[in-house]
Formats: C-alpha cells, structure tokens, sequence
C-alpha cells in the first residue's frame, strides 16, 4: 500500500490515534509529576516508615516490566474485584512506573546541593521551611529540567503499552499492529506512527533544551 | 536509591526533644497506617478467593519453575545477544557522531534520534508485522533481539558519547602533539578510557534491556512471559501467576541495578542513563 492510498484510507484513524498518543501522554506527565513530588517528600522526611515504604515504591517500579505491570493492572485486578477502564489503566501503569524515575530525579536534583548550602543558611538562621523554599526547591527544580524532559519524553514511549490491551480509540503503537493484522500496509504504517512519535519527541526536547538554558545554574 | 550519604540526612537540624517526641509519634502512626494498608491487600486477596492453594500450589513444584527457568534463559538469550550487538552498534554510532565527516555525523544523529524516539514495542511491531510482508522470513529470536538491540544502541551511542567527553581534553592533545592520527588517538587514547568510565552506566542500561524482552510473547518467542501464559492456561491462576513473573523480573533487575551501583562506586564513575542525557 503506497503513503497516499494508506492515509485516504487510515488518516482519520493515525490523527485520532496521535492525539490519543498525547493525551495519554500529558495525563500521565502531570499526575507523574504529583506522585513523584509526594514520594520525594516521603523519601527525605524523617520518619522511618514512610521513607522505607517510599523507597520500596522506588525500587519496585523502577524495576518492574511495563507490560507485567500493565497485565497486572488490567487483567488480574479483576479477578480481585477492581475492573477499570483500558485507558485509567495505561494511566495507572504509566504513573506508577515513571514516577518512580521522576522521584530519582528529584533526589538527584536535591544531591546536587551541597552539603555547605544548608549549612551556609543555617549559620544564617533561617529556619528550616526558609532552606527548603529558598535554597533547596529552586536549585533542586532548575537541574532537573532537563532530567524532566527526558522523562516526559519516556512517558510518551511507555504510552505504547496501551497496544497490549483493547483501548479505544487506539494510540500510535496500537493503529499500526491494527492496520497490519487485517491489511499489507507495507513500510508506511509504521513509519507514520514513528514519525509521530519521533516529531513530538524533537519538539519536547527543544522546549526543555530552551527551558534548561534559561534556568540552569552555571557551576 | 541511594545508598551513598545524601543530602536527605543533612536536610533537618538534630530535633529537639519536643520535635523527636512528635517524630516518634508520627513513627508509630505511619507504621501503623502502612501495615493497615498491607493487611487490607492481603484481605482483598482473602476475600476474593485467590489466596486459595489452587492458585498456589503448583509454584511449590520443581517442573513448574523448571518450565519457568527454560522461559528464563530465552529471555537471557535475547536480553544478552542483544546486549552484545547493541554494544557494537552503539560504540559504532559513537565514532561516528564524533567522527570529522559532516556527512557521517548527520546519519549518526538521525538514526540515534529516530530509534531513541519510538518506542520499542513499535520496533517489535515493524520487525513481527511489517517485514514478513516483504517475503523475508526471520526467527522469532531475530524479531524480539533485532528491535531491542536497535532501541538500546542508540541510548548506548549517547551513553559512550558522554564518557567520551569525560576524557580530559588534555589526552587528546597530547596523542595529536605526539604525532598520532586523530581517529587512533580516539580509537587508542580517548576510547579505552571513556569505556572504563561508562562501563556503570552499560551494566544498568542492561535493565532496560532485561524489560525490553519481556515484549517478546508479542511476536510468541517462548521467553519467561510466554511461559507463564501457558502456566495461565493450565492452572487457571492468572492473577497468582503474574505475580510471581513479575516479582521475578523485579529481583532480577533489582540484582543488575545493585551490580551497576556497585560498579559505580568502586570505579567513582557516575550512572549515565536515559534519564541524564541530552534529550533528543
């Protein structure tokens, strides 16, 4: 099937499908962003439980396949009373999965601070809620943009789960398995899709490239 | 994790005893709340019947995890064999994204950026759907290793890229004021080095490898994944059994992390990852 044939055929079907691709992707960003904010804030508290169950998250989903989890998440849970949607699903696994990178980035953005900072504003006497809100938060969010950017961008690959299980309508990943187990769609089908997702990845990357060289701080 | 000191423990000043009593508090109840959360689990497993034996019994059986352990060396093949080309690969899109050919370097960057974004599965799909179409015949081994290992090199290219530029400029000058050719002073000065600064960063990008195959019972290679779908048909314990797989990839990836940290810290070279590279 040549490009122009495909796309009077299935144009409808790859826009659709792109824009299921983003919307799953920003979704899943965003609550991505608050679950990896809340584990960070558990992770660095002083109170032991919370810390060990944080990182436990961490380390389990950080680990864990994405299609087991995904598996997990739709077909088994089921079974112990909980039946959800195929999209709340990909949501639910996406979020779990990389927000446990987000967290590590955030750590990794904290450990950037030097130790003689906190000391610093200490000596200062600035109080502890002061430290956080003036010289740990702003430091810590200026070096993970570009750690962020990344992750976004992995939230929109792991995003093409979604194509393990009946989601309709379907995403990028999904349409070109559809097109081919019922046509010979030949090279195009999944260069299309590609496209799509290489575009969007290009356009990310130089947001967060611009956003990184305004904010990065120079050490 | 973690494990080296972090700043975490530096974040509070030594408590008072009125902050430590309320620390101690909050101890207790948070404790308290997370066993909550882990019996009303259990209890939800207990109430809908799957703590059941049925659907446990058989993971007390040799030939059970004998069946699982052959899954598991097809996943080994593959997440190895494409360990290996993926290593090659990407070393070669290194040199030749740094190579002094504009025309070189352009291909490098295209090819590295195109398969950093797509996501696997799309390249598994290509491999399992499209080609077939065009009459070649590939083994099912090749359908699931060719993708990961395309998907991998490119995140590796960026990998080596980095320890490249860790070198120290200075080891370059002095191979070219020594009268070497710039490609043997990458080849024999800056690469040996660089390899030993990323071989960290190589070993956990390994997991990601390790999860990539989990993708094969897509184009139905029998690896650990596919294995368990049949353990499914034949016990009828779905829900157990996905647990049990998924646990095991947990262990086995929590293992390669464990070694790349250790790695980390003993050679004092950072974990260059996906996450920390130059977005596309």
């Amino acid at each position: 099937m040549g490009v122009l044939e495909l796309l009077a055929a299935y144009g409808g079907n790859y826009l659709v499908a792109l824009l299921t691709t983003w919307e799953l992707t920003l979704i899943s960003f965003v609550l991505t962003m608050v679950v990896a904010l809340v584990v960070t804030v558990l992770r660095v508290s002083p109170i032991k439980p919370l810390r060990l169950l944080a990182d436990g998250y961490v380390q389990l989903f950080r680990n864990i396949a994405g299609v087991s989890l995904l598996i997990i998440v739709y077909y088994a849970l089921p079974y112990l009373g909980l039946t959800l949607k195929p999209f709340t699903c990909v949501i639910i696994t996406v979020v779990l999965i990389v927000s446990a990178f987000g967290s590590e980035n955030f750590m990794t953005g904290i450990n950037t601070i030097g130790i003689g900072q906190l000391e610093a504003a200490r000596s200062l006497g600035l109080s502890f809620t002061q430290i956080i809100h003036l010289v740990v938060v702003p430091q810590a969010l200026r070096s993970t943009v570009l750690p962020m950017t990344n992750l976004l961008i992995a939230v929109m690959l792991t995003t093409a789960l979604a194509s393990q299980i009946p989601l309709i309508p379907q995403e990028l990943t999904g349409l070109v398995s559809f097109i081919n187990t019922r046509s010979t769609g030949g090279i195009a089908t999944f260069m299309i899709s590609a496209l799509g997702y290489v575009l969007s990845a290009l356009a990310i990357g130089q947001v967060g490239n611009r956003l990184d060289k305004k904010l990065r701080i120079l050490r | 994790m973690s494990a080296e000191p972090s700043i975490r423990d530096y974040l509070y000043e030594e408590p008072g005893p009125k902050t430590r009593r309320a620390i101690r508090i909050a101890t207790v109840v948070s404790a308290v709340l997370v066993a909550v959360l882990l019996i009303a689990m259990c209890r939800q497993f207990a109430v809908a019947g799957q703590l059941d034996p049925k659907y446990w019994s058989f993971f007390l059986s040799l030939s059970t995890w004998r069946f699982l352990g052959m899954g598991l060396v097809g996943t080994l093949e593959v997440a190895l064999t494409a360990g290996v080309i993926s290593l090659v690969l990407g070393a070669l899109l290194m040199f030749m994204r740094l190579s002094q050919y504009v025309f070189l370097r352009g291909i490098a960057r295209v090819i590295t950026e195109f398969f950093r974004g797509v996501p696997s599965l799309l390249l598994i799909y290509f491999f399992f759907l499209v080609i077939p179409q065009y009459g070649i015949k590939m083994p099912t081994f090749w359908m699931i290793t060719a993708p990961v290992a395309l998907a991998a090199s490119a995140v590796l290219a960026e990998v080596f890229r980095a320890g490249m530029q860790a070198v120290p400029q200075g080891q370059r000058e002095a191979g070219l004021s020594l009268g070497m050719r710039p490609f043997a002073v990458t080849l024999k000065i800056v690469f040996p080095q660089a390899l030993r600064m990323v071989i960290p960063s190589l070993i956990s990008q390994l997991v990601v490898v390790v999860k990539d195959t989990t993708l094969a019972y897509v184009v139905s290679f029998p690896d650990m994944l596919q294995n368990a779908r049949v353990l499914i048909a034949n016990y009828d314990a779905l829900l157990s059994t996905y647990i049990v797989i998924a646990a095991v990839y947990v262990l086995i990836n929590y293992a390669v992390n464990y070694v790349a940290r250790y790695a980390s810290r003993r050679m004092g070279a950072k974990i260059v990852s996906a996450s920390t590279i130059d977005p596309v």
